[in-house]
């Protein structure tokens, strides 16, 4: 094989201009779909991880029926023994957050308005999301206060300020009234704005013991210890969990709209990767036709002292992967640099667009990512590319008339 | 057991339109160690024969024994096998593989009859030695001479230890002294190691030295002569 590989080598140096420019092309094709791909992947990513970590959190286990109807009657109880079940089926869970949520109507003196109210643990989300450094005013409470910290955007439409009183009306579980006063203790500009609108924070018990649910939550959001292995966990933890009344879902089973608004997203970044790949495609089948066509007879007379057609096409093959391989490996070096670089020097955004980010909570710029699938990818497309483009010298050289060929 | 046999050999194009007769009715019978030119104008069929010799042509009628075998009928998997283990060939154009050095053209033969690297570098230097070359084996081609080259390719030629060696005219493009050169080399090979050459030629000076003549003429066998050579 080394004789393959170092007789492939040298013939796509035989006109070294040609292969310069096609490895150059396959090169920038690279560079250009990582880049766009990696603009768009970045700003997924800070979507996604804020969805996750002040929505729904990577997985999820709620009673069967609670993604479909989500109603405090389809609570469940959140007790040591459910957590050492979960502990027991994957061990490597970093926390556990129990949750309760619900919609009530929440008012002070003048105005009502419809609230998202989530009993939370604040000691454990404050490891999750570092919540409280979204505080704008106040401060947060503890587990045992029965006090608020609320949206700015309802703070502001309730004209509340912390110290201000809350009112919470609504139904509890299994249709109990619900209602109560609290104590604004603190405002906080949550990242999401929907939820920045309409959210009300309780401790866990407060909002346990306001909905009558004593026990009871409706979500236990689970922290994996690496975010990468939430199929992993989710699958062991399904194999756990397969009699119960209870499911494990993922943040995709989570947020399907958020999904198929990324998939969508990125559906552009594709097609222009693949307008592009279909352009560099048809230069490196050009260079690769030029170099079958130019050494017919040159296949001819490998053909006549004993080459077999098989070993042939190896070398020809070898010789597409040394052009693919070279213009992949300059192209993901040169994407990791100017990735590297746009990650220490990001795109600033200015304007309405700005101000959009800014609202939504994130930095006004466009972040770059680094998903390894990102490079792997632009590979398997080249390779692919390089496999189609092949075909052309593999056919030629099946169907090649020794004799004719010879006399070319 | 002769080395080439040829029987009733018929090579004709297009033969439902307007038919050549390029090989007529051959039979040629070449014995080990023998010193053969196939002579005859252009177009009489010399070269055509030398191609259904070493199979890269197929007759329309009549057969090839190689060393016994029979390759008329051969796939063309069996046919390119069996060209690399029993025929060298010398082409005119010396068709050496330019990106390689005169060694790795040599060794390349060897490496496809996937034979023992310490045999294929002590062979590709022997026989490089053998054709003058000694100096020059990690040379490529285009940094050769016409007549280097094409001593390459007698060595290349020689690399697989073929029944036979067909050459197509070798010297056509070579001057004087260095067709006589690489005829002294051929010579040589012939006399001390048995090596059978067959050339297709119209060059006087190999014809000289060739100890049997056999004439074509249309496709046809006309004369078959043997003399000192």
């Amino acid at each position: 094989m080394t004789i393959y590989l170092k007789l492939a080598w040298r013939n796509i140096w035989r006109n070294r201009r040609r292969t310069l420019i096609t490895v150059s092309a396959i090169m920038f094709a690279v560079v250009f779909a990582i880049f766009g791909q990696s603009l768009n992947r970045g700003s997924h990513e800070i979507m996604i991880d804020n969805m996750t970590r002040f929505n729904t959190g990577y997985l999820q286990l709620q009673d069967r029926r609670f993604n479909n109807e989500p109603s405090l009657d389809n609570s469940f109880a959140y007790d040591a023994q459910l957590e050492s079940r979960i502990n027991r089926a994957h061990p490597q869970i970093e926390l556990m957050l129990p949750r309760i949520e619900t919609f009530m109507l929440a008012a002070d003196e003048e105005a009502t308005r419809g609230a998202m109210v989530k009993g939370i643990e604040p000691e454990k989300e404050q490891l999750f999301n570092n919540l409280e450094q979204r505080l704008v005013n106040g401060r947060f409470f503890t587990s045992a206060q029965q006090e608020a910290v609320i949206g700015q955007g309802l703070a502001e439409r309730l004209r509340l300020g912390v110290g201000g009183t809350l009112a919470l009306i609504g139904q509890g579980r299994f249709g109990m009234s619900a209602s109560g006063l609290f104590t604004v203790v603190g405002i906080v500009d949550h990242p999401l704005r929907e939820m920045n609108d309409r959210i009300v924070y309780l401790s866990l018990a407060t909002a346990q013991e306001l909905l009558a649910a004593e026990g009871y939550i409706t979500n236990l959001l689970l922290v994996p210890e690496r975010p990468r292995d939430t199929d992993r966990i989710a699958v062991a933890l399904r194999h756990e969990f397969t009699a119960a009344d209870l499911q494990v879902l993922t943040w995709p089973e989570l947020m399907p709209e958020l999904l198929d608004l990324l998939r969508f997203d990125m559906a552009g970044s594709y097609l222009m990767s693949a307008i592009l790949y279909v352009v560099i495609g048809f230069g490196f089948f050009g260079t690769v036709l030029t170099m079958t066509l130019e050494r017919l007879k040159e296949f001819g007379i490998l053909l006549s002292v004993g080459m077999q057609r098989l070993r042939l096409a190896i070398v020809v093959f070898l010789e597409t992967l040394w052009i693919s391989l070279l213009g992949v490996g300059c192209g993901l070096a040169a994407a990791w640099l100017v990735l590297l670089y746009f990650h220490f020097n990001p795109i600033e955004l200015t304007g309405n667009m700005a101000q959009t980010v800014i609202d939504m909570g994130w930095e006004p710029i466009l972040p770059v990512s680094f998903a390894p699938e990102l490079f792997y990818t632009q590979g398997i497309i080249v390779f692919i590319l390089a496999m189609l483009v092949f075909i052309y010298p593999l056919v030629k050289i099946a169907r090649l008339n020794v004799l004719a060929a010879a006399r070319s | 057991m002769p080395v080439v046999q040829t029987r009733q050999l018929t090579r004709t194009y297009n033969p439902d339109t307007i038919p050549v007769h390029a090989v007529r009715q051959a039979d040629l019978c070449i014995e080990e160690g023998e010193f053969t030119s196939i002579v005859g104008p252009s177009g009489s069929g010399k070269t055509t024969l030398l191609n259904l010799i070493g199979g890269l042509d197929r007759p329309t009628s009549g057969s090839v024994h190689i060393n016994g075998t029979d390759i008329t009928g051969m796939s063309d998997s069996k046919l390119i096998d069996f060209r690399l283990w029993h025929i060298g060939f010398v082409f005119q154009h010396y068709n050496l593989i330019p990106v390689f050095s005169a060694r790795e053209n040599v060794a390349f033969i060897m490496l496809l009859q996937n034979r023992d690297k310490d045999e294929i570098a002590r062979r590709t230097d022997e026989l490089l030695d053998e054709v003058g070359l000694e100096k020059r084996k990690d040379t490529r081609p285009a940094q050769l001479s016409g007549g280097e080259q094409q001593r390459v390719a007698v060595a290349r030629a020689l690399a697989c230890e073929p029944k036979i060696i067909l050459a197509d005219e070798p010297t056509a493009n070579l001057d004087t002294t260095a067709a006589m050169n690489l005829l002294d080399i051929m010579t040589r090979m012939n006399r001390e190691k048995k090596v059978t050459f067959l050339f297709s030629t119209h060059d006087q000076r190999v014809i000289d030295r060739a100890r049997r003549v056999v004439r074509m003429l249309d496709g046809a066998i006309v004369e078959d002569s043997c003399h000192e050579g």
